[in-house]
């Protein structure tokens, strides 16, 4: 028995010194193992479903969420080893949002994207290629979506509380954030909330300012469209014009069934599939029953850029995925059509903008919300951003959470708040407290 | 087998002691270096400014006991965050140890109890260790989807008017803290009761027999013979337990998402620790690295002291 076992285990060992010989032997130019790390499933559903990967190339999700920090901090270990990884183990495409591309742009871990022959087209959006951009216009990566971001409201709400749900005559009663305070009253009076989170238009003022989050003493600053933020919630809550749900809580997507009880949401194209599930659901659900409008302020929200990273074995392979997600206009039109999605192909985008038959179905009324989006995605531009902006936004709206639920005063959030970021960027300068 | 020779003046015989030191020798080596060397590490990394901004290492540079001055300046209301973590951290274990122990203690007896030969042992000891087996932090989240506002207890309590509509588990102290001293409980007491059945086999069943037929009634068996005899692993167990609770993290840290939400009032120590973990702020962590260890050397000295001379061993006197 025991000799058995020994052989087994010899006969074991032979076999796979064997497997390691031959994958040696094979990877001469491209890698075969390609690393993406990423923090959610929405662009591997994409991957999967559009791009062929080459016969004999492995594909590895390394998903970690965003939470927290969380994703940075795995993908910063990785890329800081990625100089001694074996081939097979270096980060080969990692995925970036708005609120912190600079920090991995700006830095050696990622490559020239016209190292490996790939030219960004001009159908895509300046803005994304300029966030992809390091100090010196040198280009790492591309985004393959675009996200101007819209006001998504409910008709038969809208009906009742504006006496229309025509977009053209309720974006003339929304387009300002006076005009949609004073709708926010109405619809209260009439039993009704005008925003399901307080932070649901946080990103409509976020994006908006003209000023970093830190100077150039890395002194934290308030932009005065952050304040105008607070100020709007401070009413909102008092009122009872809002919920003291996040924006991600349980407690906001549920407004979104048939019976819910809110007018608006603000999102891009991706708030669709994202944050917008219960609304299509097949039972409770209510497609049908939304249209978009620009609102009282035109911004953008998130997108999700596909940066390269120094190293990588697999440079044929990028271009391939940069172009599928770009130029590629058979792929870019899926995406609209099967996916909700608002590609980064001003090509594309005009094709479904001037098409009278293309509509959106899958949760709106027919409405053609890529003429909508398009308008709105020429006025994006891409300033004022910090390596800070992701936590810094996270925890701001965390913090004062606390103060609009009413478990503390707002001296004491704001004081968390100061808190949490010296504790999370030891080289940022907080005001005294 | 061979048989050792010995011959008479002794001198030739062979030394069995060099194999228990062999034997041992590797955990000694995985103690000294995944343990020692980082827990000097850790001391040392305390006296310096070291920290990542983005993906650039600053420092580190030597700063004396700045971080320890920093940990324990008071802000403007005079809070020193640290004591505040602390007494957050107590609070919380007290509240799921003392339940855990008194029920523990009670099963441990009931189970042992040669009187009440309870049936089905087997099947019971494995559910009251099941929690245990469960991820503390797939736990947590079970938590957070069952009281999380629009989830199913918060929205059936909302309902059968029992609490308010908008009432909120996870914004006020008493609730969130009643939650996670819940779990903790319950994913221990399990542990421990396993734990203590095995002292209380340990004693001889003999003395039980001799002191009821003596007429001491249960309690006075519990506290005069059980008690007692059971001490060593009781101190075992509330000792580790405490270490445990001091580094309490897991359980907190997924049902607040990390911000030890209301008020921070149910932010543990190693959560603090761990904000500082998001730039590798090791001489920050560092700092409170030591100050944990300190508490736990202190506190672990006064629970053995204090129970250790409580129950002293009648032979030693």
């Amino acid at each position: 028995m025991k000799r058995f076992v020994a052989m087994l285990l010899v006969v074991a060992m032979v076999f796979s010194m064997a497997a390691c010989g031959k994958k040696q032997e094979t990877s001469a130019e491209q890698g075969k193992v390609f690393n993406i790390y990423a923090w959610n499933e929405e662009f591997k559903g994409f991957f999967e479903k559009y791009y062929t990967v080459p016969e004999g190339v492995t594909v590895n999700w390394i998903i970690n969420p965003s939470d927290n920090g969380v994703y940075q901090q795995k993908l910063d270990e990785a890329l800081l080893k990625q100089a001694d990884a074996p081939a097979d183990e270096k980060i080969d495409l990692f995925l970036a949002e708005a609120d912190y591309i600079g920090k991995y742009v700006d830095s050696e871990y990622t490559m020239d994207i016209s190292s490996f022959g790939f030219q960004n087209a001009d159908t895509q959006y300046e803005y994304t290629v300029k966030a992809a951009s390091d100090a010196n216009g040198v280009c790492k990566g591309v985004s393959f979506q675009c996200c101007p971001a819209a006001v998504i409201y409910r008709k038969s709400i809208a009906k009742e509380v504006l006496g229309t749900d025509v977009p053209e005559e309720v974006q003339a009663k929304l387009d300002s954030w006076e005009k949609f305070d004073a709708v926010a009253a109405d619809a209260k009076a009439k039993g009704y909330y005008m925003t399901a989170s307080f932070a649901e238009t946080f990103r409509a003022f976020s994006n908006n300012c003209t000023k970093p989050w830190v100077d150039e003493n890395n002194n934290l600053q308030f932009d005065d469209q952050i304040l105008a933020w607070i100020d709007q919630t401070d009413k909102y809550i008092e009122n009872g014009y809002t919920l003291t749900a996040g924006v991600w809580d349980k407690e906001k997507t549920d407004q979104m069934f048939k019976d819910g009880k809110t007018m608006c949401f603000f999102g891009p194209a991706w708030y669709y599939n994202f944050c917008m599930t219960n609304a299509q659901d097949a039972e409770n659900g209510c497609v049908g029953d939304w249209s978009i409008v620009k609102g009282p302020q035109a911004y953008f929200w998130g997108g999700t850029w596909l940066l390269a990273a120094t190293g990588s074995d697999n440079t044929e392979m990028l271009k391939d995925i940069f172009e599928t997600f770009t130029v590629n206009e058979d792929v870019c039109s899926k995406l609209v059509e099967n996916e909700n999605q608002y590609p980064n192909n001003t090509k594309v985008v005009e094709k479904y903008a001037n098409d009278a038959n293309y509509g959106n179905t899958s949760i709106l009324d027919g409405q053609n919300d890529i003429a909508i989006f398009s308008e709105l995605a020429k006025d994006i531009k891409w300033e004022n951003h910090t390596n800070y902006d992701q936590l810094l936004n996270e925890g701001l709206q965390n913090k004062l959470q606390e103060f609009y639920n009413g478990s503390v005063d707002k001296d004491t959030a704001m004081k968390n708040f100061y808190n949490y970021v010296k504790e999370t960027y030891a080289n940022i300068n907080v005001p005294e407290n | 087998m061979k048989e050792t020779k010995r011959k008479k003046d002794g001198r030739q015989s062979v030394s069995y002691a060099k194999w228990g030191y062999i034997f041992i020798a590797p955990f000694f080596l995985v103690y000294f270096v995944f343990t020692l060397i980082p827990q000097f590490l850790t001391i040392y990394n305390s006296f310096f400014e070291t920290y990542r901004d983005g993906l650039k290492q600053i420092g580190p540079n030597f700063v004396g006991l700045q971080n320890y001055i920093t940990l324990f300046t008071p802000d403007a209301d005079g809070i020193i965050r640290i004591l505040k973590y602390a007494s957050n951290t107590m609070i919380m274990w007290v509240a799921g140890a003392l339940p855990q122990f008194v029920i523990a203690l009670l099963l441990a007896i009931f189970f042992t109890s040669y009187r009440l030969n309870i049936k089905g042992q087997g099947f019971f000891k494995t559910v009251i260790y099941m929690p245990n087996l469960i991820m503390a932090a797939a736990f947590s989240m079970l938590f957070f989807t069952l009281f999380t506002r629009g989830g199913p207890i918060q929205m059936y309590l909302a309902e059968t008017g029992a609490i308010n509509q908008t009432f909120d588990f996870f914004s006020n102290r008493v609730t969130v803290r009643g939650m996670i001293a819940l779990m903790n409980f319950l994913m221990w007491f399990g542990n421990t009761t396993i734990v203590l059945m095995a002292g209380i086999m340990g004693i001889d069943q003999s003395l039980f027999e001799s002191a009821t037929l003596d007429g001491a009634n249960a309690v006075q068996v519990f506290f005069k013979v059980t008690m007692p005899l059971l001490m060593p692993i009781f101190v075992y167990c509330l000792i580790t337990a405490m270490i445990g609770g001091i580094q309490m993290f897991d359980v907190p840290q997924v049902l607040t998402k990390g911000n030890g939400a209301p008020d921070e009032l149910s932010r543990t120590l190693v959560m603090y620790l761990n904000g500082y973990l998001t730039n590798k702020n090791y001489g920050m962590a560092g700092a409170i690295s030591v100050i944990i260890f300190i508490i736990t050397g202190i506190l672990g000295g006064i629970v053995y002291k204090m129970l250790s001379a409580q129950y002293k061993d009648p032979e030693q006197k």
